[in-house]
Formats: structure tokens, C-alpha cells, sequence
């Protein structure tokens, strides 16, 4: 149930006793109104009976005015009778008037009138006459006949009141059964409709408490929901091979997870409410300096943010392990950082296998160079050994110079590859100049058999003097690695072509901004590496080649590259006309060098 | 002093190539050189060739693919490879009759191949 329909029953509840009531007060309206009109009829019953009685006075009045004057003969007698005519003329009228008044009344008053006016006219009258000419009005008859014209006037004038009072009677039986009626309909109506309220409140109030109920259930499935969601995350969280800690925005350690417990030394109960680098205390591998705490860190760049390489985890028992890590921030629905989860694992056994990576590579790529050398030695000295012998066996002064110019050409080659081998092999501690035309010229004599032998052509733009600081075998490997890669990417009839530039300070390659230093491109015109594979270039064991390349020249490459504070990277082109791969290499003329680089 | 038969150096190094020639005609052999493996099935094709010292790592075609070109046409004339690489793969060397070191020393390259061309009659219609 919406609220909407909610405010509906609401309403109807409301407003349907409202409507019963006005229902009632119209009913009640309509029988007061039936009993006040009863009312006026008895009303006019009773100012007919009050008429009627009247008007007996005012005829007993004159028949009493006339006795008196049979008797005296004195006018002042005669007053009341005269009086009263008047006033009996007006009372028949207003009689007649009074509203009401049914045919039977009617007919009864107009007897009356005619008794009176028989009386008057056949009785009174004359009698009056009679005493003004001074007779006597004392003749029996004529009085016992007044007498019984006086007697139908009172029996008319008592059917008249008689019938009033009957009529009035009649109307109060009338009012009484209409309140009686009524009150009995305002009770049944008031009965009713009480119980009709009564029911549809009922109903209405069960659909909301239904809803109530529903509403109820959802909760309570949401909720049960909600914690079996929790503990499900906190079993996933539990069950993570990494160590996990979260974080408030304060970064004040809110949950730990087993390895992390395990990992730091804290137990979750200890660590809770500690802020994070007193429990996460992490410093540089070779310089010991603390590192950024990752709650800063991760407020600082707002994002994801991979922690810093090399990183050493100082246990609660003052005990090392090598990490790596890495925070993000935890945001609320509305994007706010309400705390950080920071996931880490101990990389000691791996950071073991990959120094035994690098120093396989290494031997690698020294093999790989032994070949090389001993290919390049071997040619020369068997010419040697080849003119020496023919010296020996007898040779003319003149072929015997001759012959040691040539042995003297192929000894000077060996040597110019021996201190070419030597280069490569000479460690420094500390970054030195490196001029790197003299570098890839070193690299390519050694590498120019290589190339010829497999119809490689190399072309080469390296302007002199442009040197960057850094370790020389180190870079060595780097560039004979990527030059050796490009010329097995294009293969037979194809191209290589190795350029140096110098760079200008400004935006580098993803809008970094890098300082000044030199760009070493290395370019072939092979097939291109697929988009899905680039990617995965840089992984170590990736290789193209089977079972010649081991699949970490790249790998180590770029940490070598890293590690001088430079960057490498790939772009490739598989399409028909345009194909070919281009490797740039930057870096710094004046690096600061980054011991964790590899 | 071996009786006068034709031998075919291939060889891109120019130097060694020049200097085993005249090692090669010392010991009294003709020889005859080019200086990758294309021109050298040419000459091998074209020429009564009685034996052939070829050098393995050359641009272009390599010593494997020249000899076994040359088996192709000639399989019974045969072939000493030579390399600067020591270990050369099996399915190379089981294609020559004889494999060497460069460096093994003019003496060893002599004796083996003596030993080669006797196993092989002198051609009748050898022009000498």
C-alpha cells in the first residue's frame, strides 16, 4: 500500500461519519418540521374551540341582555345585547376564517349562524320591537319558542367546540405517534448507520493494518537480508588470503581481517580505534624513511591508489616483512570518503623469486652475448690462424707483409668487441655519464653480425652528445634487449631503425610532466603486436618466441628503465600498410633514481 | 701433393674467405668462392664441384639451407660446414658429412677435408 492510498482511507474514515450525521440531521429535520406543522393545526384547534367559546359568551351575553329587558322594558338592559351584536358578527367571521377546517365543521357553523340569525330574526327581534311599542313580551309560547330556538343554538354551538376538541384530540394523537417515529427512526437510523460506520471503518482499518503487517514482513525480510549479506561480506573478508583493514575517515583502524592480523601482529580488538600507522607502520626498504600513510595518501590523490614499492611492514614485534599494497577510499551513497580499506600481502617469498628471475635473465642475456662474442671472435681468429699457418708453410716477403696487415685488420677487430664485451660487463656503483650514441654504437657492433645474418637492415639517427646519467650495463642490456626483440619482430627483408633525440622538459606520456632528458626510439616495420597482447607485454613470462626467449627482457627492462626514473613504452600497428612497432624508451639527463625501480 | 680436385668455399666474411682460398690452393686444390649461399648453389649447380666448405651463419640463406639445397642437386658430393657458433642444431649437422669450429685451426680443416675427398672418386670427366 502507497501512502497515497494511505490518505484515501484516511479521508473516508473521515468523512463518512460526517455524512452519516448530516444524513440524520436532514432525516431529523424532515419529522420535526412534519411535527411542527401537527403542532400548528393543534394550534388552530385550539384558537377555534377558543372562538367557539367566544362566541356561546357573547350569544348567552344577548340572550341574557334580552331577558332583562322583557323583564324591565329598560333600555340599559337591552346594552349587553347590543354590544354584543356587533361583536358577534365579527366573531362568526373570524370563525368561519380560521384555517383548517373540514366540510362537517363547515356545514356546522353555517347551521349555527343560521340557528342564531333564526333566533334573532324569529325571536329577538320581535320581542324588542314589542317592548318599544310598549307592549309586553310575556306570552308563553312565544318565549318557550325563543327557548327552543336558544336551545338549537347550544347544541349547534357544542357540536362545533365538540367537534374542535375531537379534531384537536386527533391531531395530538397525531404529533405523539409522529415524535414517537421519529424517535424510534433516529434510533434505527442512528443504529444502522453506526454499524455501517462501524464495518467499513473495520474494513478500512484492515487493509491499512494489513499493509502495516506487510510493510512489517518487508522489513523484516530487508533486514534479514541485509545481515546475511553482512556476514556473508565479513566470511568473504575473512576467507581474503590478503590482509585487509579498514579504515575510518580519520584513519583510526575500524576492522582487520585474519591475515592482517596475522600480517601486522595486532589483534582486531587491539588495533580497533588506533589510528593506522601505529598498527600499519610501513618504511622504504633501502632508505628506511616512513612512507606516506595510506589514509593521507588516499585522500590526497581521492582515488584507488597503488602504495609504494619496496615496502617494508614493521610488525608489532618490531619484525619485517616486504609488502605490497594498495588503499581506496570507501564513499557513501552521495561520493563522500567516509574511510579507507587498505589491502596488503606479504611479497617476501616473492620478492626472492623475482631477484632469481632477474639474475636468470641476466645469465640469459649473458648467453645469449657469449654466442654472440664467440661468433664474433671466432671468424677473426680463424683468419689468424689461417695466415699464420700459410706464413709458416712458406710465403714470399711480399705475401708474408700482406698477410700480417690482414691478421693485424682481423686482431683489431677482436679487440674493438672485446672492450665492446667489456663495456657491457662493467658494473658501477653510482650513476656515471652515458653518452648514448657511444652506447647503441657498442650495442650494434656487437649486434651487426646478428642483424646481417638474419637480412635485417639497420638504420640509425644518433646525433652525438647527448648524454644522461644512469648505470651504463644495466642500459646496455635495456637497448640490446629491445633492438634484438625489433629485429626478431621483423625477421628476414625487414628493418630496424634505432634513433636519439634529446627532450625538452614538459608533458610527457600520459600527461606527466617529465623533466628534461633523451628519447631512444627503437622501430621496426614487423607484423605489430595485437591490442590483446600489449597489454601483457611488460608481465614477466610473457614471451612470442617459444622456447628462445625466457619472457623477461621486457619485464626487466622496464624495471631498469623504472629504476632510472625513465619510462618505456609501446606502440604498435597491425594494419596491412602501415605495420610495425615502435618502443621509446625516456630518460632523464639528470635522474633521481629510484632504488626500488626493478 | 693431392691430385688437382675443385673445391667450393662459401664464406660472407671476406677476409677469411680470401685468406682459406689461398690456404685451400696452397695445399693444392682449385677452389672456387662466393660469398652467400645463393651464389654459391649457383656455382655448385654450374661447376663439377667435388667437395664444399661452407660457412654456417651467413645473411640471407644460412649454411643449413645452402646444403640442403646442394643435396637436392648433387647429394653425393660432399660438404664440410663450418661455424664460428659452437652447437649447432642436429638437424643441421646430420645434413653435412662433416661439421667444424672455426678456430679448430687450418691443419684440422686440411686433414678433414683430405679425408672427405677420399671417400669420393675423382670425377671422369674431371677437366684438370
Amino acid at each position: 500500500m502507497d501512502l497515497g492510498k494511505f490518505k484515501q482511507i484516511l479521508l473516508q474514515v473521515f468523512f463518512l461519519p460526517v455524512l452519516a450525521l448530516l444524513l440524520l440531521a436532514a432525516a431529523l429535520y424532515v419529522d420535526i418540521r412534519n411535527a411542527n406543522s401537527t403542532v400548528g393545526l393543534i394550534q388552530q384547534s385550539d384558537e377555534r374551540i377558543a372562538q367557539a367559546t367566544m362566541l356561546t359568551k357573547l350569544i348567552l351575553d344577548e340572550e341574557t341582555g334580552l331577558r332583562g329587558y322583557q323583564t324591565t322594558s329598560d333600555d340599559r338592559f337591552l346594552a349587553p345585547y347590543t354590544n354584543a351584536q356587533t361583536d358577534l358578527k365579527r366573531q362568526f367571521s373570524a370563525l368561519e376564517n380560521v384555517p383548517g377546517a373540514n366540510q362537517s365543521q363547515k356545514d356546522h357553523l353555517e347551521h349555527l349562524r343560521d340557528a342564531y340569525e333564526t333566533w334573532q330574526v324569529g325571536f329577538a327581534e320581535p320581542v324588542i320591537a314589542t317592548i318599544r311599542g310598549g307592549g309586553q313580551a310575556n306570552d308563553v309560547d312565544q318565549n318557550l319558542h325563543g327557548k327552543l330556538l336558544m336551545d338549537a343554538i347550544r347544541s349547534d354551538l357544542g357540536m362545533v367546540v365538540q367537534e374542535a376538541q375531537n379534531l384537536r384530540a386527533d391531531r395530538i394523537a397525531t404529533w405523539h405517534s409522529q415524535v414517537h417515529i421519529m424517535l424510534w427512526g433516529i434510533f434505527l437510523l442512528a443504529i444502522v448507520m453506526g454499524v455501517l460506520i462501524g464495518l467499513f471503518t473495520r474494513s478500512r482499518l484492515h487493509a491499512v493494518s494489513d499493509a502495516y503487517k506487510n510493510s512489517l514482513e518487508m522489513l523484516k525480510r530487508r533486514a534479514d537480508e541485509i545481515y546475511a549479506s553482512e556476514q556473508e561480506l565479513r566470511t568473504t573478508l575473512t576467507s581474503i588470503g590478503d590482509g585487509v583493514i579498514a579504515c575510518d575517515a580519520d584513519g583510526c583502524v575500524q576492522m582487520m581481517n585474519p591475515v592482517a592480523e596475522d600480517l601486522t601482529g595486532w589483534t582486531s580488538a587491539e588495533a580497533s580505534g588506533v589510528p593506522l600507522e601505529k598498527v600499519f607502520e610501513i618504511v622504504n626498504e633501502t632508505t628506511r624513511a616512513v612512507v606516506e600513510n595510506p589514509v593521507a595518501k588516499v585522500k590526497r590523490v581521492g582515488g584507488i591508489v597503488g602504495l609504494a614499492n619496496h615496502t617494508v611492514l614493521i610488525r608489532k614485534d618490531r619484525t619485517e616483512l616486504h609488502i605490497a599494497d594498495s588503499g581506496a577510499p570507501i564513499m557513501n551513497i552521495k561520493g563522500e570518503m567516509i574511510g579507507i580499506v587498505l589491502v596488503f600481502r606479504d611479497v617476501t617469498m616473492e620478492r626472492r623469486t623475482q631477484d632469481a628471475l632477474l639474475a636468470n635473465e641476466k645469465l640469459a642475456v649473458a648467453g645469449r652475448l657469449a654466442a654472440t662474442i664467440a661468433h664474433e671472435i671466432h671468424n677473426p681468429l680463424d683468419s689468424v690462424s689461417n695466415l699464420l699457418y700459410l706464413m709458416r708453410t712458406g710465403a714470399s716477403e711480399e705475401e708474408a707483409k700482406q698477410f700480417m696487415a690482414m691478421a693485424e685488420q682481423e686482431l683489431a677487430r677482436v679487440t674493438q668487441i672485446s672492450r665492446a664485451m667489456l663495456g657491457l660487463y662493467r658494473e658501477s656503483k653510482t650513476p656515471v655519464h652515458v653518452d648514448l650514441r657511444e652506447m647503441l654504437h657498442e650495442i650494434l657492433l656487437l649486434m651487426e653480425r646478428r642483424l646481417t645474418d638474419t637480412g635485417v637492415t639497420l638504420h640509425t639517427d644518433m646525433p652525438p652528445g647527448i648524454v644522461v646519467d644512469g648505470f651504463p650495463a644495466e642500459l646496455r642490456q635495456v637497448f640490446t634487449n629491445l633492438i634484438t626483440n625489433a629485429a626478431e619482430a621483423t625477421g628476414r627483408g625487414g628493418a630496424v631503425w634505432v634513433s636519439v633525440a634529446p627532450e625538452p622538459a614538459g608533458l610527457g606520456y600520459g600527461g606527466l610532466r617529465t623533466e628534461a632528458g633523451a628519447l631512444v626510439q627503437i622501430r621496426d616495420n614487423g607484423p605489430g603486436i595485437p591490442k590483446e597482447i600489449q597489454a601483457q607485454m611488460f608481465q614477466p613470462f610473457f614471451t612470442t618466441k617459444g622456447e628462445n626467449g625466457t619472457g623477461l627482457g621486457l619485464w626487466v627492462s622496464r624495471g631498469i628503465v623504472n629504476k632510472h626514473g625513465g619510462s618505456i613504452r609501446i606502440e604498435s600497428d597491425t594494419s596491412e600498410s602501415t605495420h610495425g612497432s615502435t618502443v621509446s624508451v625516456f630518460l632523464a639527463s639528470k635522474p633521481t633514481m629510484q632504488p626500488g625501480g626493478d | 701433393m693431392t691430385e688437382s680436385r675443385l673445391v667450393l668455399c662459401v664464406d660472407d666474411e671476406t677476409v677469411g674467405l680470401q685468406v682459406r682460398k689461398l690456404l685451400l690452393e696452397r695445399s693444392g686444390y682449385r677452389v672456387l668462392t662466393a660469398q652467400d649461399g645463393a651464389g654459391g648453389i649457383e656455382v655448385f649447380e654450374r661447376e663439377p664441384v667435388e667437395a664444399v666448405v661452407l660457412d654456417y651463419s651467413m645473411p640471407g640463406m644460412d649454411g643449413g639451407q645452402v646444403a640442403s639445397k646442394m643435396r637436392e642437386v648433387k647429394p653425393q658430393v660432399p660438404i664440410l660446414l663450418l661455424s664460428a657458433y659452437v652447437g649447432l642444431p642436429s638437424d643441421v649437422t646430420s645434413l653435412v658429412n662433416l661439421y667444424m669450429t672455426k678456430g679448430e685451426g687450418p691443419d684440422m680443416l686440411l686433414k678433414k677435408l683430405g679425408d672427405l675427398l677420399k671417400t669420393v672418386p675423382v670425377p671422369e670427366n674431371q677437366t684438370s
